[in-house]
C-alpha cells in the first residue's frame, strides 16, 4: 500500500491550538448567534448537512403523501390539486433543499481536511451562502399555505403551465429558486477557490483524493448552468408580472424555448448531484479493499467527459416534443456517449475490489449498494437513450423508476455511506454498528421495494404524475407505497444512528478506518475546530 | 459473511424471476403497427444487452467480495493500472453502442416519415380533454374521460376500463396511413397510446406530426402523458379501429350528423331543448373546472351559480365562453364547439342552480357573432 | 503539437498511460492542453451532427 500519509503528520500543531489558544483568540460567540455567525468550514458544514437532514424528511413526507394516496385506485386522502403541489415540492424539496446542500456540506467539511487547508477560501461567503438557503426554502415551503396553494406544475416547471396557467404564489417560487441558486454559485465560487489556491504544499491536482477533483468539476458545473436555471426563471417572472411573452405562444412566444433552457440547466444539474457521489465512493470503497483506487487517472478523465458530456445531451429529455430529426439523432449518439465513461467509473470499482481484502464496514455496505444500484439506473438511462424507445418509455413511470435509482440508492446512499465513513472523524465516536445495519438493509430492500415495481408500471403503460390509475397497475403501485414507507421509516434508524454517534459510542482513533489514506484521517478525531493551521508537509504518492 | 450470502441469493431469484418480466402487463406492449413492433424489438434487445453486461459486471462484484472477504483471509495486492484492461473497456461498450445505434437510427428514420398519408387528423390537446377534427371531411368532436366521478371517489365500484374510457372515441381505418397534426389550445398535453407506440407532446403555437398504420381492427386505450394541471390524470385516450369499409361508412354518417347540427342553427330553439343540450355541454365541458354545481374553485375557477356579473350580462357571459378570459384557464370554445352547444351552454348556466335569468341564448345569434 | 493532441484525444478516451501522463503533467503548459481540449470538444461536437446528418437523410 502506498504510503499517503505524510511522514510527519502535523498533530501537534492542530491538538496544540485546539488545547491552547484556539477559542482565546477567537472567542466565539455563544448559543444561536455562534451558529449565525460562525465562519468555520467545520461548523457550516455541520450546519449544511443538520439543514439537508432536516429538508430530506420534509420531502419525504411530501413524498410519503403522494404514495399514500397512489396505495390503491381512487382518489382517498387529496385532492389533485393538492396531489400535484406534493410532487412538485418533493421534487424540488429534494433537488435543491436535500441532496445539493447535503454534498456541500460535505464539500465543507471535507475538502480543507482532504487537502491541507485550514478553512475555506472565503469564509463569510461561506456563512452567507448557507444562510441564504433556509431563507430560500421557508420562502418555498411558505407558497403551501397561499391562496390558490403552491406550485403544482412538477419540479421541472414547464411553461405555460408555469406561467400563464401557474397559481399565483409561483413569483415566490421564482424567488426562492433564485435565492437558493445564489447560494449554490457563491458555494461553487468558494469551493474553486479553495481547492486552486490552498492545497498543501506539494500536493499537486493529480494527487488530490477524488472527491476533491469530483467536486472541483462539480463546481465548475454549477457556475455554468446555475445562471441559466436564474434566466429561465426570470423570463417566467416577466412573463407572469411583465407582460412579456418569452413563452406565451399566443404573444408570439414559444414554449418549446423553455424547455430547451431548463434543460441546458438540468442535464448537467443531474451530474452536480452524482458527481461529487462517485467521489465519496471512490475514496470508501479502496478503503474497504485495502487496495488502492484502479485508474485514478482515468476516474479524472471519466469524471471530466461526463461533465463536458453533460452539456451536449440535454435534449434527450425532449425526444417527444417534436424535434427536427438531425436533432433527435444528434442527442441520441451523444447521450449514448455519455455511458461510456459512466461504465468506466463502475468497472474500476469493481477492479478496485478484486483482490483486495475486504471487509463491510457500514460506509462500505452503503458504497457497494451504491454500485450495484446506481448501475441498474445506468442501464434504464441507456435504455431510455435509444430515441425511437423513449417514445414508449418518456414520461412514464419506468422514467420515475430510472431517475429515483441513480438518485436515491444512487446519490443518497453515496451520501450516507459518506456520513457513515467520516462520522468518526466528526464526532470522534464510531456508528454503532448493529443500528447501522438495520438502517442498511431496511433501505436496501425499501428502496427496491419502492421503485422496482415502478419499471413494470412504466412499461405497462402508467403516465407520470398522476393522482389516481387504471386498475391494472393497482398492484405495482400497492408494493411501491409499502416499500416507500418502510424506507421512510428506515431513515428514523438513521436519526437515531447519526445522534447516539454525536453522544457517544466506541472512540474512534485519529485514522478510524484502517485502510484509510487521505489527509483527513491524519488530523484528531474529533477533528478540532482548527486544523492545519501550519500546512501539512504533503508527500506525493503513486496513485 | 452470512448477510452477503443473502444478498447473492437475492439477486440470483430476482434474476430467475425476470421472465416473468416478459408476461402481459409486466412490460411494454408489442403493438398494432409495424413500427411498435420494431420499437418493441429495439427494447427488448438493448434491455437482454443491459442483461448480458449486468451479469458478468455483477458476476464479477459478487465473485471478489465473495472471494476476496478478509475474513476468509484474503491479502490485499497493489495492482492500480493496467492500460491494455482500461482500453478494453472503453471500446468494447463504444463497440455495442455503435451497434445498438444503427437500428435505432433506421427506426427513428421511418418514425419520422409522414409523407403520403390517406387521412389527416388534427388532434387538439385543452385541459382536460382531446379534440379530434377530421382533416377536409368537416368531422370534429371532444372526447372526454367517461368514467363517473363517483368511482373515482370510490361510491361506485370501479368499471373494467376505469379512467380508459371516454364518451367519444377517436376512430380510424385499419391498413391505411394516418397523419395525425398535432397542437394545443392552453398548456402542453401530450397524446399516447402504448399499443400505437405514437407519443407527441401537443404544444400551444406549434403543430407538430405523427403517424400510424394499424393492423388489426381493436379499441386501443392511453393516457395524456405530459402533466397539464389538475385533471392531468384524467384525460384519456381510446382509439377504435376500424376496418376500412366499416371507417368510411361510420364517418359518412358523422358527416351527414354534423350537416344537420349545422341547420340546427338558423331555426328557433325551445328553452328546455336548450336547457337540455346545455346540461349535457356542461357536463363533458365545463364541469371539470366550474364543478358539478357550479360552484366552481376559487380563486382558480371562479364559482357560476350566483355569479352577479354573469347573470346582469348576457353579452359578457356569450363573449367569455366564446373568447376565454386570456392570462387565465378560461379557454376560448369558439372553435371548440359550435354555435348550437355554445347557445344551449350559455342558456344552461344562465338557468340552472338558481340563476333563473329565465334567458334563451338562440344559436342563431352566437352564429352572428361567430361569423363577425 | 502532435503529442498534446494524442494526450487530449487519450484524455477524451478515458485511458493513458502513467508515463506518458507524468510527462504532460511536468513538461506541458495547462493553457495549452486546455485550449486543444475545447477545439477537440468542438471537433466532436462536429463529429457527431455531421453523422447525424447524414443518418438523417
Amino acid at each position: 500500500m502506498a504510503p499517503k500519509l505524510p511522514p510527519q503528520p502535523p498533530l501537534e500543531h492542530s491538538s496544540a491550538a485546539t488545547a491552547g489558544g484556539a477559542a482565546a483568540h477567537h472567542a466565539p460567540p455563544r448559543g444561536m448567534l455562534r451558529w449565525l455567525l460562525t465562519t468555520n468550514h467545520k461548523e457550516i458544514g455541520s450546519l449544511y448537512l443538520i439543514f439537508s437532514l432536516i429538508m430530506f424528511f420534509i420531502g419525504g413526507i411530501f413524498a410519503l403523501v403522494v404514495r399514500a394516496e397512489l396505495f390503491q385506485p381512487g382518489l382517498q386522502l387529496v385532492n389533485p390539486e393538492f396531489f400535484n403541489q406534493m410532487t412538485t415540492m418533493h421534487g424540488l424539496i429534494m433537488v435543491f433543499a436535500a441532496v445539493m446542500p447535503a454534498f456541500t456540506g460535505l464539500a465543507n467539511w471535507m475538502i480543507p481536511l482532504q487537502i491541507g487547508a485550514p478553512d475555506m477560501a472565503l469564509p463569510r461567503l461561506n456563512n452567507f451562502s448557507f444562510w441564504l438557503l433556509p431563507v430560500a426554502f421557508l420562502l418555498l415551503l411558505s407558497t403551501l399555505l397561499m391562496p390558490g396553494g403552491g406550485p403544482n406544475f412538477g419540479w421541472t416547471f414547464y411553461a405555460p403551465l408555469s406561467t400563464t396557467f401557474a397559481p399565483p404564489s409561483t413569483t415566490f417560487f421564482i424567488l426562492s429558486l433564485h435565492i437558493a441558486g445564489i447560494s449554490s454559485i457563491l458555494g461553487a465560487i468558494n469551493i474553486v477557490a479553495t481547492i486552486l489556491n490552498m492545497r498543501a504544499p506539494g500536493m499537486r491536482m493529480m494527487d488530490m483524493p477524488l472527491f476533491v477533483w469530483t467536486w472541483l468539476i462539480t463546481a465548475f458545473l454549477l457556475i455554468a448552468v446555475m445562471p441559466v436555471l436564474a434566466g429561465v426563471i426570470t423570463m417566467m417572472l416577466m412573463d407572469i408580472n411583465f407582460g412579456t411573452s418569452f413563452f406565451n405562444a399566443a404573444g408570439g412566444g414559444d414554449p418549446v424555448l423553455f424547455q430547451h433552457l431548463f434543460w441546458f440547466f438540468g442535464h448537467p444539474e443531474v451530474y452536480i448531484m452524482i458527481l461529487p457521489a462517485f467521489g465519496i465512493v471512490s475514496a470508501i470503497i479502496p478503503t474497504f479493499a485495502r487496495k488502492p483506487l484502479f485508474g485514478y487517472a482515468s476516474m479524472v478523465y471519466a469524471t471530466a467527459s461526463i461533465a463536458l458530456l453533460s452539456f451536449l445531451v440535454w435534449a434527450h429529455h425532449m425526444f417527444v416534443v417534436g424535434l427536427p430529426l438531425v436533432a433527435e439523432l444528434f442527442f441520441m449518439y451523444t447521450t449514448m456517449l455519455i455511458a461510456v465513461p459512466t461504465g468506466v467509473k463502475v468497472f474500476n470499482w469493481i477492479t478496485t475490489l478484486f483482490r483486495g481484502s475486504i471487509t463491510f464496514e457500514p460506509p462500505m455496505l452503503f458504497a457497494l449498494a451504491f454500485v450495484v444500484l446506481f448501475t441498474i439506473g445506468g442501464f434504464s438511462g441507456l435504455m431510455l437513450a435509444i430515441a425511437p424507445a423513449d417514445f414508449q418509455y418518456h414520461d412514464t413511470y419506468f422514467v420515475v423508476a430510472h431517475f429515483h435509482y441513480v438518485l436515491v440508492p444512487g446519490a443518497v446512499f453515496a451520501i450516507m455511506a459518506g456520513v457513515y465513513y467520516w462520522l468518526p472523524k466528526w464526532t470522534g465516536h464510531y456508528p454503532n454498528v448493529r443500528l447501522s445495519q438495520w438502517h442498511f438493509w431496511l433501505s436496501v430492500i425499501g428502496v427496491n421495494l419502492t421503485f422496482f415495481p415502478m419499471h413494470f408500471s412504466g412499461l405497462a403503460g402508467m403516465p407520470r404524475r398522476i393522482p389516481d390509475y387504471a386498475l391494472q397497475f393497482a398492484d405495482f403501485n400497492l408494493v411501491s407505497s409499502l416499500g416507500a414507507f418502510m424506507f421512510g421509516a428506515s431513515q428514523l434508524v438513521f436519526v437515531a444512528v447519526v445522534i447516539l454517534c454525536v453522544r457517544g459510542g466506541e472512540k474512534a482513533p485519529a485514522k478510524a478506518w484502517e485502510g484509510a489514506e487521505d489527509l483527513e484521517w491524519s488530523v484528531p478525531s474529533p477533528a478540532p475546530l482548527h486544523t492545519f493551521e501550519t500546512p501539512p508537509t504533503f508527500s506525493p504518492h503513486v496513485h | 459473511m452470512r448477510t452477503l450470502l443473502v444478498w447473492v441469493a437475492g439477486c440470483w431469484t430476482l434474476a430467475g424471476l425476470s421472465p416473468l418480466a416478459l408476461a402481459n402487463g409486466w412490460n411494454m406492449p408489442v403493438g398494432v403497427t409495424d413500427l411498435s413492433r420494431e420499437i418493441y424489438s429495439l427494447h427488448m434487445t438493448i434491455f437482454w444487452i443491459c442483461v448480458a453486461i449486468g451479469v458478468v459486471v455483477f458476476g464479477v462484484m459478487f465473485y471478489s467480495l465473495f472471494r476476496f472477504r478478509r475474513s476468509r483471509g484474503a491479502k490485499a495486492d497493489n495492482f492500480h493500472e493496467n492500460t491494455t484492461v482500461e482500453v478494453l473497456w472503453t471500446a468494447i461498450p463504444l463497440l455495442i453502442l455503435v451497434g445498438m445505434a444503427v437500428p435505432a437510427t433506421a427506426t427513428l428514420v421511418k418514425m419520422y416519415d409522414a409523407s403520403d398519408a390517406e387521412l389527416d387528423v388534427m388532434i387538439t390537446g385543452q385541459q382536460w380533454r382531446w379534440r379530434y377534427e377530421y382533416l377536409g371531411e368537416d368531422v370534429a368532436f371532444t372526447s372526454n374521460m367517461s368514467t363517473p366521478r363517483a368511482q373515482i371517489r370510490g361510491e361506485e365500484a370501479r368499471g373494467e376500463h376505469y379512467l380508459l374510457e371516454v364518451d367519444e372515441p377517436l376512430v380510424l381505418p385499419t391498413n391505411r396511413k394516418v397523419r395525425f397534426l398535432m397542437t394545443a389550445d392552453d398548456v402542453i398535453h401530450s397524446w399516447w397510446v402504448p399499443d400505437l407506440a405514437v407519443k407527441q407532446d401537443t404544444i400551444p403555437g406549434f403543430i407538430n406530426e405523427n403517424w400510424v398504420n394499424i393492423d388489426e381492427p381493436g379499441i386501443y386505450r392511453g393516457q395524456c402523458a405530459e402533466l397539464c394541471g389538475m385533471d392531468h390524470g384524467f384525460m384519456p385516450i381510446v382509439v377504435h379501429a376500424m376496418e376500412g369499409e366499416e371507417f368510411d361508412e361510420w364517418l359518412a354518417e358523422r358527416k351527414e350528423a354534423a350537416a344537420e347540427e349545422a341547420l340546427g342553427v338558423d331555426r328557433d330553439w325551445e328553452l328546455d331543448e336548450l336547457m337540455e343540450r346545455g346540461e349535457a355541454v356542461y357536463g363533458s365541458i365545463c364541469a371539470s373546472c366550474h364543478q358539478a354545481e357550479g360552484q366552481g374553485a376559487p380563486p382558480a375557477f371562479p364559482s357560476l351559480a350566483g355569479n352577479e356579473r354573469l347573470i346582469e350580462d348576457v353579452e359578457w357571459h356569450v363573449q367569455t365562453i366564446v373568447n376565454g378570459v386570456s392570462g387565465t384557464a378560461m379557454p376560448a370554445f369558439r372553435s371548440t364547439l359550435n354555435p348550437v352547444e355554445i347557445a344551449a351552454v350559455a342558456t344552461f348556466t344562465r338557468n340552472a342552480w338558481g340563476n333563473d335569468t329565465g334567458d334563451a341564448v338562440q344559436p342563431s345569434e352566437i352564429a352572428e357573432q361567430l361569423a363577425q | 503539437m502532435w503529442s498534446v493532441i494524442k494526450s487530449v484525444l487519450a484524455a477524451f478516451f478515458g485511458v493513458q498511460k502513467e508515463r506518458q501522463r507524468r510527462a504532460d503533467f511536468e513538461t506541458g503548459r495547462p493553457v495549452v492542453f486546455i485550449a486543444v481540449g475545447v477545439v477537440m470538444t468542438l471537433v466532436l461536437i462536429g463529429l457527431v451532427a455531421l453523422v447525424a446528418t447524414l443518418a438523417a437523410r
